[in-house]
């Protein structure tokens, strides 16, 4: 009795340190991006977003996702559909052209500490025989309109799974499930998917001076993307 | 079998105590349905949704005391400022860009520009 359940306690320690071992490496908010709690910006600049999706509206509503949670999380934000239409009006309508300016200019316009620049790498539903999925994925950087130094960059991705479960088989099954799938891809999904990988973001963003917790993170740890395994 | 029915007890009582454990800190600001609007107004530009986005601005302002920090959300009053300056109210465009800096100083180099640009236009109207 008492052999069995040693055994098992040690199966289970043996387990978990496998487990642990095989999986993703952490890394502390202060390691990671140690510039961010030496230079301290407290107001950031949000740029309309870069667009390597499929879809072409994806830019327009991704940017109205954005204001929000850089906020809450502690950072003075310009408004966004100003400075959007703002840079418009001063001749710059590529946003690659917005993402190749020097960058004091922005402190020199608006005065801003830093550049929040967000990247929409995939905005976009993969049909496939026997599931359909749902990709959202924002890489972000936060570069200093000071040094030019890039202070912070993360990517959040979200990946859901539109099949919802069995739907029957044979041949009706898969068409019912297409039809699901193409119901579920209205353009409100996206952006409701967009805020999930926004969340992901801010999990490894430190805490800017109008949050609490501000220079209290440093010890907050996440998934490290630069990590090879 | 005593054993078995405390250990559900257990596990049920850690299950509800985890289900009401300390309750939500309030957000750091009241945003209202702000991006909702923003998203809906951006999707389709109609007087009807941008009237809406105007309100949920001005409710989510009205409605900042219920936060953690009890001030408007940044950029907020800029956002209505914007929004007042492009239906061609002038005046309460500056009244806006001006609350702003008074509570976000950082915006007060941007703010100063556009309260200027508004002069501007006015002096060249009225001269």
């Amino acid at each position: 009795m008492v052999n069995k359940r040693l055994i098992a306690y040690l199966a289970l320690a043996v387990s978990v340190l496998l487990l642990t071992g095989c999986g993703p490496a952490y890394i502390t908010k202060g390691v990671a991006f140690p510039k961010m709690y030496e230079e301290q910006p407290k107001s950031l600049l949000i740029l309309p977003p870069m667009n390597e999706s499929t879809d072409a509206e994806a830019k327009d509503y991704y940017m109205t996702t954005t204001e929000r949670p850089f906020a809450l999380m502690g950072y003075y934000t310009f408004p966004t559909e100003m400075v959007s239409d703002i840079m418009k009006q001063e001749g710059v309508y590529e946003t690659e052209i917005l993402y190749n300016m020097p960058l004091d200019k922005y402190q020199e316009y608006f005065g801003a500490d830093a550049v929040l620049f967000t990247n929409i790498k995939k905005w976009d539903v993969s049909y496939m025989v026997l599931a359909s999925t749902l990709t959202v994925s924002i890489e972000a950087k936060i570069v200093s309109t000071k040094t030019s130094e890039e202070l912070w960059k993360y990517t959040g991705t979200v990946v859901v799974d539109l099949s919802g479960g069995n739907t029957g088989n044979g041949i009706a099954g898969l068409i019912v499930k297409l039809v699901v799938a193409a119901v579920n891809t209205a353009a409100a999904d996206y952006v409701q998917y967009a805020k999930v990988a926004n969340w992901r973001l801010m999990g490894t963003l430190p805490i800017g001076p109008y949050n609490e917790y501000y220079m209290k993170d440093q010890g907050f740890k996440f998934i490290d993307q630069t990590s090879k395994i | 079998m005593k054993k078995i029915i405390s250990l559900i007890v257990f596990i049920f009582l850690s299950l509800t105590i985890s289900g009401c454990g300390a309750p939500q800190p309030k957000p750091l600001y009241s945003y209202g349905n702000y991006s909702e609007s923003y998203y809906a107004a951006k999707k389709e530009l109609t007087p009807e949704s941008a009237l809406a986005l105007e309100k949920s601005i001005e409710y989510a302002i009205e409605h900042s005391n219920e936060s953690r920090s009890g001030r408007v959300a940044p950029g907020m009053y800029a956002n209505l400022g914007y929004i007042y300056l492009k239906s061609g109210n002038q005046a309460k465009a500056i009244e806006s860009f001006e609350k702003e800096k008074l509570i976000y100083p950082e915006s007060a180099h941007f703010m100063n520009r556009m309260i200027k640009k508004i002069e501007v236009s006015q002096g060249v109207t009225n001269g």
